[in-house]
């Protein structure tokens, strides 16, 4: 498939699916509750699929291949999610995170 | 080479546009505007967002740059800030597109990210019933995981449904508008930023920040873990299988640990 249809049709499918499930219980099943097992379910969504996400990203150094043991952003990210934890503050944890890495990647 | 020109022709091209077939559809959009600014509620809520639509502003370049890097023409890239408008989703569809997975593939790996917006919704359904359909579906689409957080707390703290879907409204709207100007900004300026910034480690940051507070009760944590294991252990499957593997796997594990707590409890 051509790169740039192939964009615009991912661009209007994900699009499209996010709205419909911002909407769902706002509007189109607003008559009904949520089944309580899916309800459960979805409660560990941003768990599950956020973490799955962060993790190849932070392992991963692009300059130093896979060596985990130089890589910066694992004690970064660490101090990062601390912050977070604590204060559940998304600037809190952006300014420490991108402190931590680059006092890191000074340091070392 | 920075596109400044670029910029501001595009800028222009775009919202000309774009505003007219506001005027075109809704003449009352003025008047609505007006009103909106003088809300105190709406006011609030903008500025509540400000400090998140600042440590946003990495992220949203990161998206702009992914964006040229993926190829993109600006109008796509403006399409998927302004369609998709989930910095999540943008990231993990860059990701697949350039993985070279198939199109079924990545919209339903987006779908199973997606699917948490489902639980903001029901969350959000009972504050929003007593309110105009047009509003109900202008705050689903600015329904983000910032927003949510705002709004939520809001509509808890004082029962007042208007001036509340006025806040979340103002939320949705400083959040959007940042969205858009920052993935703007990466797509044609990104190449400025040195690499030595890694800038890119934005990205997990602001999901750490989402995912961080919520890891207080047991089932969470499992889910997190087991996620994150998953992730790593099928790191060899091709076309970016292992996210979509890992968020399902995750998933269980945490609904089984939730159920299995449950029984242990009512012993």
């Amino acid at each position: 498939m051509d790169a740039a249809l192939k964009l615009w049709a991912v661009i209007f499918a994900v699009g499209l699916l996010n709205y419909l499930s911002r909407l769902s219980f706002i509007a189109v099943f607003a008559r009904r509750s949520m089944p309580p097992l899916l309800g459960r379910a979805l409660k560990y969504v941003p768990a599950a699929m956020l973490t799955a996400m962060i993790l190849p990203m932070v392992l991963t150094d692009p300059v130093a291949g896979n060596a985990m043991n130089a890589n910066p952003k694992v004690a970064a990210a660490v101090i990062a999610g601390v912050v977070a934890f604590f204060s559940r503050s998304m600037l809190l944890t952006m300014g420490t995170g991108m402190a931590a890495l680059w006092l890191l990647q000074a340091l070392g | 080479m920075w596109h400044g020109a670029e910029v501001v022709y595009h800028g222009a091209v775009t919202i000309f546009p774009l505003t007219s077939l506001v005027w075109r559809f809704c003449p009352d959009a003025g008047s609505f505007m007006r009103r909106l600014l003088a809300s105190s509620d709406f006011r609030a809520g903008f500025v509540e967002m400000l400090p998140a639509c600042v440590a946003l502003v990495p992220f949203g370049l990161v998206c702009g740059v992914g964006a040229a890097a993926a190829g993109a023409s600006w109008l796509a890239a403006l399409g998927m800030s302004a369609i998709i408008f989930s910095g999540a989703a943008q990231v993990l569809a860059g990701q697949m597109l350039a993985g070279g997975a198939p199109l079924a593939v990545i919209v339903l790996t987006c779908f199973v990210l997606g699917l948490r917006f489902l639980m903001y919704s029901a969350a959000m359904a009972p504050y929003l019933k007593a309110l105009p359909a047009r509003w109900q579906q202008a705050l689903a689409f600015l329904l983000t995981d910032q927003a949510f957080a705002a709004a939520i707390r809001r509509f808890n703290a004082k029962d007042d449904p208007h001036g509340g879907a006025q806040h979340f409204l103002g939320c949705g709207m400083a959040l959007y508008i940042c969205w858009q100007v920052t993935n703007m900004i990466g797509f044609f300026a990104g190449n400025l930023i040195p690499a030595s910034w890694s800038l890119e480690f934005a990205v997990p940051l602001c999901f750490l920040a989402l995912v961080a507070p919520l890891l207080r009760d047991a089932p969470t944590i499992v889910a997190a873990i087991v996620a994150g294991i998953a992730v790593v252990a099928l790191g060899g499957l091709p076309m970016k299988l292992n996210l979509i593997a890992a968020g399902v796997i995750g998933i269980t594990a945490g609904t089984m640990a939730d159920l299995a707590r449950d029984r242990w409890t009512r012993r």
